[in-house]
């Protein structure tokens, strides 16, 4: 009971941490599930976010993911609320407003303080990401390819992720 | 421009959800309500997507609620939220109740392994795409690096770092708009 209040409240304030996108707060997102609360371990976070992929909907969904692996049906349903709700409150709010907001000085200053900010999150994110999923040469030949192929931009990415899934499956059984 | 009903708002938006695949989401969006049903203007896309970056929480969720209540107002903006979530949420957890079990076969669970390689390689490319047409300057450079450094390898807390990184980057950037051509340290310390 403690530990689901406890987790409602971790993925609350970690949606405020979503600056410049969800792929900033893995990082901390790992920290809390992994490191510190156990929620879920490393490679469970990772498949998590991988599942998120390849599902529709936002990749912040992983919350739900490791709210169910946690507690349950409720766990999910909680962390979910949390992730998303508040935040969205907050920004039917300040889209009312922002039409008077958007073209003074400040607020200026703070998106272009903050952008390089959320980018620099972006990277760590990727970094936590490849941690525990590039560990041979396998995984990191895979890695690599896909970023390749996708930079090229000829192909939907869920179907360039697929055939990189498959590929590796076939070379590792 | 027409506003559309939150019926058809909401059909709209639970296809856009669906269908958004694996990075470049917001695209979608532009796809289906600028380019092919005309309830927004260009211009009013990016102001909505501008902010949605800007704002905390998840982009692709505030570009969702900022679009919807646009549109069609508070119940725009929520109903919009639950058309985008909930049929991937659902997806979600079935998926997540088979690995949870472990009724995924050594074959998937090794499929899996290929997957989240695989998508590391994806949000590579998402981050310097971003990384290439949002930093511009030596201060931005520097902040996002350390940035980077801190959270990524040091695993130093989030909350902290940003604390002291927007702090910091507000101070660098309080002098005018970045502008390549004056050397960096220009005009600091007026104002």
């Amino acid at each position: 009971m403690i530990d689901l209040l406890r987790l409602t409240w971790t993925f609350l304030w970690l949606s405020f941490l979503c600056v410049g996108g969800g792929l900033g707060v893995l990082p901390e997102m790992e920290r809390q599930a992994v490191s510190i609360h156990r929620w879920v371990t490393a490679r469970e976070f990772v498949d998590g976010y991988t599942l998120t992929q390849l599902t529709p909907g936002p990749n912040m969904l992983i919350a739900v993911f490791v709210g169910y692996r946690a507690h349950g049906l409720l766990g999910g349903l909680l962390a979910g609320l949390a992730m998303f709700l508040p935040t969205s409150i907050l920004a039917i709010v300040v889209s009312h407003h922002w039409q008077q907001w958007r073209t003074r000085r400040w607020a200026l200053l703070v998106e272009r303080s903050l952008l390089p900010v959320g980018v620099g999150l972006m990277a760590g994110g990727v970094y936590t990401l490849a941690r525990t999923a590039v560990h041979d040469g396998l995984t990191a030949a895979l890695a690599l390819g896909t970023a390749l192929v996708v930079a090229g931009d000829r192909v939907p990415p869920v179907l360039v992720i697929l055939a990189a899934g498959g590929l590796g499956w076939l070379l590792s059984a | 421009m027409r506003r559309p009903s939150l019926l058809r708002l909401i059909v709209a938006f639970t296809w856009t959800g669906l269908s958004s695949l694996g990075g470049g989401r917001s695209a979608y969006f532009h796809d289906v309500l600028v380019r092919r049903r005309r309830w927004l203007r260009h211009d009013e896309f990016v102001q909505d997507l501008t902010l949605s970056q800007v704002l905390p929480g998840p982009n692709f969720s505030n570009l969702t609620v900022v679009l919807g209540y646009r549109l069609a107002g508070v119940a725009g903006g929520l109903w919009g939220l639950l058309s985008i979530l909930l049929p991937g949420a659902v997806i979600l957890l079935v998926l997540g109740v088979l690995y949870v079990r472990g009724d995924f076969s050594p074959g998937v669970t090794l499929l899996l392994r290929s997957l989240s390689a695989a998508v590391v390689g994806l949000v590579l490319v998402t981050t310097l795409r971003i990384m290439r047409g949002s930093i511009r300057g030596g201060r931005a450079i520097v902040v996002a690096a350390l940035t980077f450094v801190a959270v990524g390898p040091l695993r130093l807390p989030t909350v902290a770092v940003v604390l002291v990184m927007a702090a910091a980057s507000l101070v660098l950037h309080r002098s005018g708009p970045a502008d390549p051509l004056l050397p960096p340290d220009h005009g600091t310390g007026r104002r």
